[in-house]
């Protein structure tokens, strides 16, 4: 048997990658890789949290209309309150009209007049909600008019108001939450960049022997940007990963709020939009590294030494 | 199409002059044309530019001044995308090896294959029979490090051939090796260019270029002059230039 058909059995080698690893995506660009992919975790997250609670807010705060109505008497604000709660009952877009039984409106100041202490010719206000449509809620200037024409003494509350700002202030922040994605994984793509053309000037004469045996700029690019791409999709699991649990924690701590705002939580919506993390990063980081790679290359003098 | 003589060229120099860092003349107005099937020496002691008339036909080099023609194309305006097509027709055994240490002999052998995104398989067997041919079938999987100075000259080699160029370029591809291996390789390289292959050999060694009656390009002075072959009963020295 000859040399060359016992060296057919048994060669191991092949596939070793053509851009050694060393000085082309170490440890520590993996932990920059991580770390950043957290943050663009934590960002998203923060983002569905948000965005969650918006439209909880919406539902929940919006969804009612108080009428107070008010009196010099006892006598008057009940003939007022009757022609309120007749004209609500009759409107369209309004549903569940209730007035607010007296024992109740007494309970409410009891705290501070104390208990039978009241006088019974005491002119409490009357308040009367009601369920409205969201198309009515948009626009209740007629109804607050109508309403004000019958009964001088109504005041008509749509919690309004203070839930525009809520939503206002949320929506900004929601806006904020996206753009720190956004900049994160921009972020991530220009450190690949640095550490692509890092790498090339590190394999210089690497680069020159392929270029010798008739490599394209193509080819060198396509071998370097590879190296990135199991960085982006392990940095950013890790990452992504970390910041699933790190929300999750938090979830748990402030999950119980008072019941006061709707709860701040993740779900499993927001858990898939966490994988979409890694696959990002690995697709950037190779694409970047490739463009940064070939503009180098482009850039310099095809005649090496 | 009219072929004239000049366009069968595979490789024309017209008074080419290489400048090294604007004072060290190396080259001084080298004309010479190598045709498809031609086999030369390129002699000359050392320092004399052998090294350096190489890399400009490789394109490592530009000249500082005068035409270089490669395969039909003028180095000095050829778009920077053609250089790999034509750095693929030529296979060059540097004289400093250039292999590349994190990879195995049969990847370094295997690497102008690899480049052209190939099926390895394709090459497998003849970058495996290469190796064999050249002694080095137990060396397979060993890195560079590992090899001595003759050992790494014969990956060289093997590297140089595999792609089956349409020119070789061999510097001192002998001068690592012992007398016996010496003479395998040049014969390896004459049965390489009776199939039709071109080739330029460099060397100093004139004990090697005695006996193979091919015709030899001197280079002295920073010029170019053909001679026939040295007979077998010249001293071994220098052959005098054309008088
Ligand atoms: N890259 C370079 N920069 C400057 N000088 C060089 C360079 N390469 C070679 N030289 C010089 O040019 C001369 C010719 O070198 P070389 O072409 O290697 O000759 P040879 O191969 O015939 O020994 C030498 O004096 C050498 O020092
Ligand atoms: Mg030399």
């Amino acid at each position: 048997m000859s040399d060359y058909e016992d060296s057919l059995a048994d060669v191991k080698s092949g596939n070793t990658p053509i851009i050694p690893e060393s000085g082309v995506s170490g440890f520590s660009l993996a932990i920059v890789i991580g770390v950043l992919a957290f943050l663009a975790g934590i960002a998203l997250t923060g983002f569905f949290a948000v965005d969650a609670a918006v439209s909880g807010w919406s539902g929940e705060l919006t969804g009612t209309i108080t009428v107070q109505v008010r009196g010099m008497t006892p006598e008057e604000i009940r003939i007022g309150a009757d022609a309120a709660e007749e004209i609500l009952r009759s409107t369209e877009g309004l549903s569940n009209v209730t007035r607010l039984p007296q024992e109740e409106a007494e309970a409410l100041l009891e705290p501070w007049l104390g208990m039978d202490n009241l006088p019974d010719d005491l002119p409490l206000p009357v308040l009367i909600t009601a369920d409205v449509t969201p198309e009515l809620r948009a626009d209740l200037g007629s109804l607050r008019q109508t309403l004000v024409e019958a009964v001088p003494s109504a005041s008509l509350n749509d919690h309004g108001a203070w839930t525009d700002q809520l939503v206002a202030a949320a929506s900004r922040i929601r806006g904020l939450a996206f753009m720190a994605f956004v900049l994160v994984i921009l972020a991530s793509s220009a450190v690949i960049v640095f550490a692509a053309r890092a790498g090339l000037a590190a394999h210089r004469n690497i680069v020159e022997v392929l270029h010798l045996v008739g490599a394209t700029d193509s080819f060198i690019a396509q071998q370097i940007g590879n190296r990135y791409l199991m960085l982006g999709l392990v940095g950013g699991s890790v990452g992504a990963l970390a910041a699933w649990l790190a929300t999750k924690f938090l979830a748990v701590v402030t999950g119980d709020a008072g019941g006061f705002l709707p709860a701040f939580s993740i779900d499993a919506g927001t858990a898939v939009w966490l994988l979409s993390i890694p696959i990002l990063l690995g697709g950037l980081s190779t694409i970047a590294a490739r463009v940064a790679v070939l503009r180098a290359l482009r850039g310099e003098d095809r005649y090496v030494a | 199409m009219v072929t004239d003589q000049n366009s069968q060229a595979i490789v024309t120099f017209e008074d080419v002059h290489l400048t090294y860092d604007g004072v060290r003349e190396v080259l001084r107005g080298t004309d010479f044309t190598l045709r498809p099937g031609d086999f030369r020496f390129l002699t000359g002691p050392s320092g004399a530019g052998k090294t350096s008339l190489l890399k400009l036909i490789y394109a490592a080099h530009r000249p500082t001044t005068g035409r270089v023609e490669v395969f039909g194309n003028d180095l000095l305006d050829m778009p920077s995308e053609e250089m790999p097509k034509l750095r693929r027709r030529i296979g060059v055994v540097f004289q400093e090896f250039r292999l590349l240490d994190h990879l195995t002999a049969f990847e370094n052998v295997a690497l102008p294959m690899r480049v052209l995104g190939v099926n390895p398989n394709s090459y497998r067997d003849d970058v495996i029979e290469l190796l064999s041919w050249v002694g080095l079938a137990h060396r397979i999987d060993a890195p560079p490090t590992v090899l001595s100075g003759g050992e790494k000259q014969r990956v060289a080699l093997a590297r140089a051939l595999v792609s089956k160029p349409d020119l070789i370029l061999a510097d001192e591809p002998t001068g690592n090796v012992d007398p016996v291996m010496g003479e395998k390789i040049m014969r390896l390289l004459l049965e390489l260019n009776r199939l039709g292959t071109a080739i330029i050999v460099a060397t100093h060694d004139l004990g090697l270029v005695r006996g193979l009656k091919q015709n030899i390009l001197r280079l002295k002075d920073g010029k170019v002059t053909l001679h026939g072959p040295i007979p077998d009963e010249t001293p071994a020295r220098e052959p005098e230039g054309a008088q």
